[in-house]
């Protein structure tokens, strides 16, 4: 190597450097850069030619495909075009955020139910009682439109239907001869005694059930329990820091039992079915959407029971509510809003629309059609339907739409219920740290 | 001005060719200024944002300072800039010091020294990339192999995803993997030194340590500090590997709460984008100020040998 020789010329290393490290700073600035919004360069000329509509949602591949049969009826029948887009739903909510600040909004879109007054109250989203009676919501049940409802206006159509529900493994029950509860009536104490027995009999290789204490659905649900409200009727914090201690208490006294994971054991896998704990084989029993309960009864063997949530019948109140994966909704800026109209009512009202799509967002929110349609249903699409309308039948109380600011509340949970599980915090002090930050969410 | 002027705009053929070949100049240069209006714009419209509470569908409400006040008095917002100094002074360090060595072995004549280069410098195209840091959840896995590894040896690993003691420390090692970006640069710094300075060194008696200390490290200190100041300004704006790790949450319990992962969290999920576009500005700031003092700290450790 005589390459080395020192009268070789180079750079000026002192220069080469000073210029490296200012270009790196106007780097720095990246982040900010993303900032772009209305009246800064955002495009609005609306693609797509004459009459056709954008319209956009979450989902996989096989949702797409029957949503795309749905629309292919739609735009043969009335020749308006529908561009679609879908992906993950975890970008999606920061997509849809971006579209509509840059003047870009889609015409009809899968609308979060925990972001629903985050873009209605700010007047992004269509109020239908000023459409007219261009969508028909009359066959709807009262629990259904109410999800739509933000202060006597309403702000699209449920997809479908849900709520959440217990699955419990029976391959595993009956192996070890261990008796499901009654799912109908069942309590906390008669989970806590199940999972206990199902870990103790699988000598440790499989925990009788797992959920995250940070979800949501979860927590809201036993919070109904206690007789409070988590979000209250005028979009604030209603649950007690002696509910919320009770809840990390519960799980931590299953953990403790051994019926429950250890802390930890919750990694971030994906969100399918293929890739749960309860197909894995590790849990044996968790909560679940119910309209995902036939891919996940595919996933787990095929022999699941679907069980209402624990303390329903033993709590102050009910604690369950019908609630759906997500909402249609008309951007008010929309510049084909009669024609997005139409294809909301077709999504709702027309039964073949609902033959198309199946159950893939939950049980049609038109009970008629929901009812027509049970005979075309795989038996656990069918199971699942059936809990659905059950629940719709029954006088639960009212549910309250997630008020501007739920989302930072979901991130304080999750970080508060780790330190717990990780015994660095004790549940009082997580309690009051999570209502002291709640209600701070919320005031902002 | 009017003297150059006259001087380019004269008339004669000379002077036309030239001009015609000003403006094909200025044409290759077009795309670079169309591309910089990108970044020009939205540049000053994030910091007109900063001072404003703007929430994406409303129009922005001037506030002043308020953003930057509330900052400071945001748990979140300072755990992040903890989060943030932590991996930085760590991993910083450590990625180079790794960078250092192994380039220093590479130097010292090894055959097949191309595909080594190579080997060592694909993680830092990687490092950043969602397959790596998904690939590196795994193995970093409750049942991934790193604790099967321990496991031979009867320890029983962390759930080193899922731990807030252990998150931050996995991303740290996943940063300190990524060190061929440097190592290549050190590389080829190393090979700038001349041989005659060790053979002179070699003759004196003076050990290996000596060598190193004495000749590499004062003549490769300028390159040190190259690879310094883009390490620390691109640590500072680490994304991808939070983002990725924990699905954007930040999680466990914040513990790999990045500043620009919770400045995403507030402009994109919790519609705070006046608050998100002040975080950037103080964030630029931060980084101008590390970037200066090392500047300034240079003068003492940082040697030309022109």
């Amino acid at each position: 190597m005589n390459d080395r020789t020192p009268s070789r010329p180079r750079l000026s290393r002192r220069n080469l450097m000073k210029t490296s490290g200012l270009s790196g700073l106007g780097l720095a600035l990246g982040p900010g850069l993303a900032a772009c919004g209305r009246g800064f360069g955002g495009g609005d000329d609306s693609s797509g030619g004459e009459g056709e509509i954008n319209m956009v949602w979450w989902g996989d591949a096989a949702r797409a495909e029957v949503t795309e049969a749905a629309l292919d009826i739609f735009t043969e029948e009335t020749g308006i075009a529908v561009k679609t887009e879908y992906q993950d739903s975890g970008p999606y909510q920061d997509k849809l955020a971006t579209r509509f600040a840059a003047g870009d909004e889609p015409d009809l879109m899968a609308q979060r139910m925990d972001s629903l007054r985050e873009f209605a109250d700010r007047g992004a989203l269509l109020d239908l009682n000023t459409a007219g009676d261009a969508v028909d919501l009359s066959g709807l049940s009262e629990s259904a439109r109410a999800l739509a409802e933000v202060d006597g206006a309403v702000y699209g159509v449920p997809a479908g239907l849900n709520a959440i529900g217990f699955i419990v493994n029976r391959d595993i029950t009956d192996e070890h001869g261990i008796a499901i509860p009654d799912g109908d009536t069942w309590s906390w104490d008669d989970l806590a005694e199940f999972s206990a027995s199902v870990t103790e009999a699988t000598g440790g290789e499989v925990y009788g059930t797992g959920f995250e204490a940070s979800t949501l659905a979860n927590i809201i649900v036993w919070i109904r329990q206690q007789g409070e409200d988590f979000f209250t009727e005028d979009g604030r914090f209603g649950a007690s820091e002696a509910s919320v201690q009770a809840w990390f208490d519960m799980i931590q006294a299953m953990r403790d039992a051994g019926g429950f994971p250890p802390a930890g054991f919750f990694e971030q896998v994906g969100g399918g079915a293929e890739q749960s704990y309860i197909a894995a084989g590790t849990l044996a029993s968790q909560i679940i959407p119910t309209n995902n309960f036939l891919s996940y009864s595919q996933a787990a063997g095929g022999n699941l029971a679907l069980l209402r949530m624990p303390g329903e019948t033993t709590g102050v109140r009910r604690g369950q509510s019908v609630d759906c994966p997500h909402l249609w909704s008309i951007a008010s800026a929309s510049e084909h809003q009669d024609e997005a109209l139409r294809l909301l009512d077709f999504l709702a009202n027309d039964p073949r629309a609902s033959q198309a799509t199946g159950t893939t967002r939950g049980v049609p929110p038109n009970s008629q059609i929901a009812e027509d349609l049970m005979g075309d249903l795989a038996e656990e699409d069918r199971t699942a339907t059936e809990y659905l309308i059950g629940l719709q039948g029954e006088d639960l109380p009212p549910s309250f739409p997630y008020p501007p600011g739920g989302s930072a509340i979901a991130d304080a949970l999750a970080a508060i219920a780790t330190e717990v599980e990780f015994g660095s915090m004790s549940s009082s002090e997580a309690a009051a740290a999570f209502v002291a930050q709640s209600q701070d969410a919320l005031e902002q | 001005m009017p003297a150059a002027r006259e001087r380019r705009g004269g008339r004669g053929p000379a002077a036309g060719r030239r001009r015609h070949r000003d403006r094909a100049g200025y044409l290759f240069l077009l795309p670079w200024f169309l591309g910089m209006l990108l970044v020009v714009i939205p540049f000053f419209a994030s910091l007109y944002l900063a001072f404003t509470d703007y929430n994406l569908l409303n129009d922005p409400k001037w506030i002043g300072f308020e953003n930057f006040r509330e900052m400071f008095a945001d748990p979140l917002y300072l755990q992040s800039l903890k989060v943030t100094f932590t991996y930085t002074f760590v991993s910083v360090p450590l990625s180079l010091a790794a960078a250092l060595l192994v380039a220093m072995v590479l130097n010292r004549g090894v055959k097949g020294l191309p595909v080594y280069r190579a080997v060592f410098y694909l993680p830092s195209l990687l490092g950043a990339s969602v397959a790596v840091v998904l690939l590196w959840r795994e193995i970093f896995g409750r049942e991934g192999i790193v604790n099967a590894f321990l496991g031979w040896f009867g320890v029983q690993g962390p759930s080193w995803t899922t731990d807030p003691d252990y998150a931050l420390s996995m991303l740290i090692v996943l940063h300190v993997w990524t060190f061929g970006s440097p190592m290549v640069i050190f590389l080829a710094g190393l090979r700038q030194i001349p041989t005659m300075y060790y053979e002179a060194a070699a003759v004196d008696g003076a050990s290996r340590w000596r060598q190193f200390r004495s000749i590499t490290l004062p003549l490769l200190s300028p390159i040190i500090f190259f690879n310094l100041i883009q390490s620390l300004i691109a640590s500072f704006q680490t994304f991808t590997q939070g983002f990725v790790m924990n699905n954007g949450s930040g999680g466990p319990a914040n513990s790999t709460l990045f500043y620009n992962l919770y400045l995403y969290q507030q402009g994109f999920n919790q519609f705070h984008m006046g608050y998100a576009s002040a975080m950037a500005w103080t964030l630029l700031i931060v980084i101008a100020v590390f970037t200066g003092l090392t500047f300034l700290s240079g003068k003492y450790w940082v040697h030309y040998d022109n």
